[in-house]
């Protein structure tokens, strides 16, 4: 995935603004220009196609390399299942809704998984536009998936609306012995980029609840929040809240 | 052809739940049935289709005759569209694609191509899916005997290597997966793929995906013209094609639509080309537009999108297969062609 290339197919989706007569510039363009407007319904409660209330709904996106677990986070976030070994390669990309309550509100969460093999990306990226929160992934128990992580990023600054929340998470974090990329590798590389960081384990279940919810909390924060409260501060929660749990933190 | 029963008389019988007992839990190709599985429909289903089966079954065996190489002709596309028995389908896919010729004039081909150095980037991309490939399938497991696992191993690495621009592409996984349970032989299923991804597809699997992108557009162009109400669904909620199809033209139906129901529509695409595969997206589209154009937003188009690759619908192949032929009306390969040429142009356009 060329950069030059990125910034040139960003620029032919804003392109045939003016031509609405043909097909699909029709639809890439209305997709592009859907992103937190078409979602966030801040006011009164909605239904969701699975007639559950909620007041107030983002889209977020799970991104990283192929095999890092992006399905089986979802998964176990959706329904507390981790189920070894019947899990298939996603091809294409998917979705999944969760209502959570934050403070009294209801969050519905539409949770889009992605396939992670990079030609896939050409096809996937036109959603980043769209997206109010990345959880991007990484294997602790593969290298490549986390030197990877650099090039996704770039991608999601190429690709994604400026203010995206993104989080970044070291997934299988139970493979003790499997491990190659230390916490603290995890760490310090969301230092440099300025993200949230945590390990997960769809597996044991580890931090999932709270990666989703934190970004919940975030995006709650910045839709309702009145102008002179101070900034949701993401890693200070998260880190709490690990605290709190008694877990991973020696 | 086949009666179709009215789906109201279908639960005043007998309410013995029996057909659980009756009904193997895995089917005829090692897939393990789903929890959710209607074992009483199915059995109901499989009275009737085992009819037909049993029928076709004949007609095959006086065509053939024992012979291994058959002519294609209107006769053959005929019974092709009627279903392939299973014991000739390996033996028809081979003949009617071309693999079964180019199998005779490689001999040595599919071995050298395992016994030659390996890339180890390919093998570790092949590695990643190996174990996401149909894991409720018993042929894959681990421990089965023979375990079909290693055979899709060894399949996708000669394919990546023989056709290196492609390399690896999810979705090459799944077909790979089919190719073996039908054929149960490596050098076939190799040969099969070739065909498959060589001559009777579009470029869907390259880095590029422009063939993917191209007909996922060209179907979009076949909606507006024979599904109009549909294609303003899609229009007023912002839906790209992508979003929805991508994964029925990509894994060629494989885990959208039922196996007996994938099985039926390979024969045709084996036989007569990948001009069925829109025959198939545009009878569901057609056929569901109703409850299509209920969606209310874009997850709900997606949702129903879903939901009209379930359903008796699609689980009884033998009139969803007449369906395919009758429903979307007529459709050359002339327009595809046709639609082909001014999508991926659109579509090179946009990129540059």
């Amino acid at each position: 995935m060329s950069r030059k290339k990125a910034v040139k197919a960003k620029g032919s989706s804003k392109s045939p603004k003016p031509s609405p007569c043909s097909g699909r510039s029709g639809k890439g363009l209305a997709a592009a220009a859907a992103p937190s407007g078409g979602l966030v319904y801040p006011s009164r409660p909605s239904i969701s196609n699975s007639g559950e209330f909620y007041d107030i709904a983002f889209k977020v996106m799970l991104v990283g390399d192929s095999g890092v677990g992006k399905t089986c986070l979802l998964v176990r976030f959706k329904d507390g299942a981790f189920l070894a070994g019947s899990f298939i390669s996603t091809v294409g990309i998917d979705f999944r809704n969760k209502v959570l309550n934050i403070d009294a509100l209801k969050v519905k969460l539409q949770i889009w998984d992605t396939a992670g093999q990079e030609r896939f990306r050409s096809v996937t990226h036109a959603y980043y536009r769209d997206a109010h929160a990345l959880l991007l992934l990484y294997d602790v128990t593969n290298k490549r998936s986390f030197d990877n992580i650099r090039a996704w990023l770039t991608e999601i600054h190429e690709y994604a609306q400026q203010d995206v929340v993104v989080m970044l998470l070291g997934n299988k974090a139970d493979s003790t012995h499997d491990r190659v990329v230390k916490r603290e590798e995890g760490e310090k590389l969301a230092k440099e980029f300025g993200v949230p960081f945590m390990e997960t384990s769809a597996k044991s279940g580890l931090n999932v609840e709270l990666a989703f919810t934190a970004v919940a909390k975030e995006l709650k924060h910045r839709t309702t929040k009145e102008p002179d409260e101070p900034k949701f501060q993401l890693q200070e929660y998260v880190d709490k809240e690990m605290r709190t749990a008694g877990c991973c933190r020696s | 052809m086949e009666k179709k029963k009215n789906k109201a008389t279908k639960w005043t019988g007998s309410p013995d739940g029996g057909a659980k007992d009756r009904v193997d839990s895995v089917d005829p190709y090692g897939f393990a049935r789903s929890e959710d599985f209607d074992y009483e429909s199915y059995e109901e289903l499989m009275s009737e289709y085992l009819v037909v089966l049993t029928r076709r079954s004949i007609k095959w065996s006086k065509l053939l005759k024992g012979k291994s190489k058959v002519e294609k002709n209107l006769k053959l596309k005929r019974y092709v569209r009627k279903g392939i028995p299973n014991e000739h389908r390996a033996q028809i896919w081979m003949t009617a694609s071309g693999a079964q010729e180019q199998l005779e004039k490689n001999p040595d081909y599919y071995q050298s191509l395992l016994q030659a150095q390996h890339d180890p980037k390919l093998v570790e991309t092949i590695c990643t899916d190996l174990n996401r490939t149909f894991p409720d399938n018993v042929q894959f497991h681990k421990t089965s005997s023979p375990c079909l696992q290693k055979a899709l191993h060894n399949v996708l690495l000669a394919y990546g290597h023989h056709n290196p621009a492609v390399g690896y592409c999810q979705g090459m996984n799944f077909i790979a997966g089919y190719l073996l349970i039908i054929t149960k032989d490596e050098e076939k299923s190799f040969w099969l793929m070739d065909a498959l991804l060589g001559r009777i597809l579009p470029d869907y699997y390259s880095p590029a995906m422009l063939g993917l992108k191209t007909d996922q557009e060209v179907l979009g162009e076949l909606v507006k013209v024979k599904v109009p109400t549909v294609w303003q669904t899609m229009v007023e909620h912002n839906v790209m094609w992508t979003l929805v199809v991508s994964r029925w033209f990509i894994c060629l139906y494989i885990d959208i639509l039922p196996v007996e129901t994938v099985l039926r529509i390979w024969d045709c695409l084996f036989y007569e080309g990948s001009k069925i595969l829109f025959r198939v997206a545009l009878t569901l589209i057609h056929h569901n537009q109703a409850l299509i154009q209920q969606a209310q937003s874009l997850p709900d188009v997606c949702q129903n999108f879903k939901q009209i690759t379930r359903g008796p619908f699609v689980d009884e192949c033998h009139t969803f297969m007449q369906k395919i032929f009758t429903e979307p009306g007529s459709l050359s390969m002339a327009t595809i062609t046709k639609l082909r040429e001014t999508c991926r142009a659109r579509i090179i356009a946009e990129e540059s």
